[in-house]
């Protein structure tokens, strides 16, 4: 089979630093925190009361009132950071108004709000207002759809709910679909918006929120001894893939390369995690890739702050490396932006692709105490240089998700 | 709800329909309609559909919302629906 090498060509990314890379990247580099105190709804009978919104995210930038009224906004997020990584990727409507473009997107929660909204219409037996709109606005097609009638494209549509790894697993499906000539262009990635009163409260009960609401900021610690739970956020993030051969010959700049993918399930409990399924993913995302693990560089980890993951990951990371992941530069960027749940994943591969291009490891935030468990390098002293080693940089983004879904992407400067 | 003269009709008929479609209601004469004129689709046939029923009390069978596409269409409709509610 002819396998294809695929680039990257363009990203979009909303994230609670803010609205577009330009923004985003810097922000991240400087270790800055996107999580504020919750303000849109009450939070009295919650025990967190802070989260990673997107404040800079202004939807009447991207639509008109009527548009707003008929997107939830996990569609408003993946459309607007979709419209970013089309504008950056330079390809025009018709190279995507075509059967050969096509859309994977990851949702956790899909139209969360919406369905919200008419649920509580509905059980309020008619004293509140009903819409013929809430299922085309809360299904959880509709980002992927929507995307899809707004640029055209007529390829392959699907919607990937693996929870926290849905935009991992969207942006692998694509990477696939590309690779072995079932598409020519994907936009592929995730988006979520699932800071709702219900979800915060359902959270609650499961204990694996950051209560350390006194300091917004510095509530998110991953892999430090007093970290609490992670902290709910939302966003979006957009890869353009094609091939590389296609980016070349139009001249479009290539952020890198997507190279391995790696899928598992730990098949053992809902929510517990197993560093055997996470050591397997990123094994075998590393041999998809057709490297030795002592040629990744960089890991950016799943690294949510709580108290399991954390601990689960570095031991998966060690099955993975061995002695040699005691050198490996590994950080969670969910300190600073949350946990944007299906769009994580894609955020980060976003935040992995910018590091490998721009030669910048960005920091975990927020690190005060060792853990026993968590004794690796976890890049707490601030961003550093991304140094290319034998060969061109290499990073991979890790995503495991409730339901035991775990998600490997590696990512590669382009191999000239 | 008691009957409503037909001027009062066609200014609640044209408030739901400038909500609905965020118009102005400057654009709204008995003669436009929603889809050709004013862009809407199905699914915004349906929710002024649902708010008519609301704000008049009334119920629109559903292969009566063919009927409900112009503004004085619109407005004949809910008399007559109001008409038969109160026989």
């Amino acid at each position: 089979m002819n396998i294809r090498r695929v680039a990257v060509t363009g990203v979009g990314i909303i994230a609670p630093l803010g609205v577009g890379r330009q923004n985003v990247w810097p922000a991240i580099l400087e270790g800055r925190s996107g999580i504020s105190r919750i303000e849109d709804f009450d939070t009295s009978r919650l025990k967190s009361t802070i989260a990673g919104v997107c404040r800079e995210f202004n939807p009447e930038q991207f639509f008109d009132e009527r548009e707003i009224s008929r997107l939830d906004r996990v569609s408003q997020l993946a459309m607007a950071a979709t419209g970013m990584a089309i504008k950056d990727s330079g390809l025009c409507n018709g190279q995507l108004d075509s059967y050969d473009a096509g859309v994977i997107l990851g949702t956790g929660f899909g139209g969360q709000r919406s369905i919200e909204e008419f649920c509580a219409a509905f059980f309020a037996n008619g004293a509140a207002r009903r819409s013929a709109i809430a299922i085309p606005k809360s299904m959880y097609n509709a980002s992927s759809s929507n995307v899809a009638i707004r640029y055209k494209t007529r390829g392959p549509n699907i919607t990937v709910s693996t929870a926290c790894s849905s935009g991992a697993n969207a942006i692998g499906q694509a990477f696939q679909l590309i690779r072995y000539g079932h598409a020519e262009r994907m936009i592929a990635g995730g988006a979520d918006a699932p800071i709702t009163p219900v979800v915060m409260d359902a959270w609650k009960e499961m204990r694996v929120l950051s209560t350390k609401n006194e300091c917004p900021a510095r509530a998110c610690k991953p892999f430090s001894a007093n970290r609490d739970g992670f902290v709910l956020s939302e966003g979006a993030g957009i890869l353009i893939l094609e091939t590389v051969e296609a980016a070349v010959e139009r001249g479009a700049h290539i952020y890198g390369e997507i190279i391995g993918y790696g899928s598992t399930a730990d098949a053992s409990h809902i929510t517990f995690p197993d560093p055997e399924g996470e050591a397997y993913a990123m094994l075998r995302a590393i041999k998809d890739a057709g490297i030795e693990t002592d040629e990744v560089g960089y890991i950016n980890a799943h690294g949510t702050a709580t108290k399991l993951n954390d601990a689960s990951e570095t031991d998966a990371i060690k099955r993975v490396f061995g002695d040699r992941a005691y050198q490996m530069p590994i950080s969670s960027t969910k300190s600073m932006l949350g946990h944007s749940m299906g769009a994580a994943g894609a955020i980060e591969i976003v935040v992995s692709i910018l590091a490998i291009e721009d030669g910048k490891i960005p920091p975990t935030i927020n690190y005060e105490e060792r853990d026993e468990q968590c004794d690796l390098d976890y890049v707490v002293e601030g961003a550093r240089e991304f140094p290319r080693g034998k060969g061109p940089r290499i990073a991979i983004s890790n995503s495991f998700g409730f339901g035991g879904n775990n998600a490997v992407i590696v990512a590669r400067e382009l191999a000239v | 709800m008691t009957r409503q003269a037909p001027e009062s009709i066609e200014d609640t008929v044209k408030s739901i329909v400038a909500a609905e479609l965020r118009t102005d209601r400057s654009r709204l004469e008995p003669h436009t309609h929603l889809m050709k004129d004013l862009g809407a689709d199905s699914l915004d046939a349906l929710n002024i559909a649902i708010r008519l029923e609301e704000a008049f009390k009334i119920k629109i069978p559903d292969d009566a919302i063919p009927n409900f596409l112009t503004i004085g269409d619109i407005v004949k409709g809910v008399q007559q629906h109001q008409a038969a509610a109160a026989v």
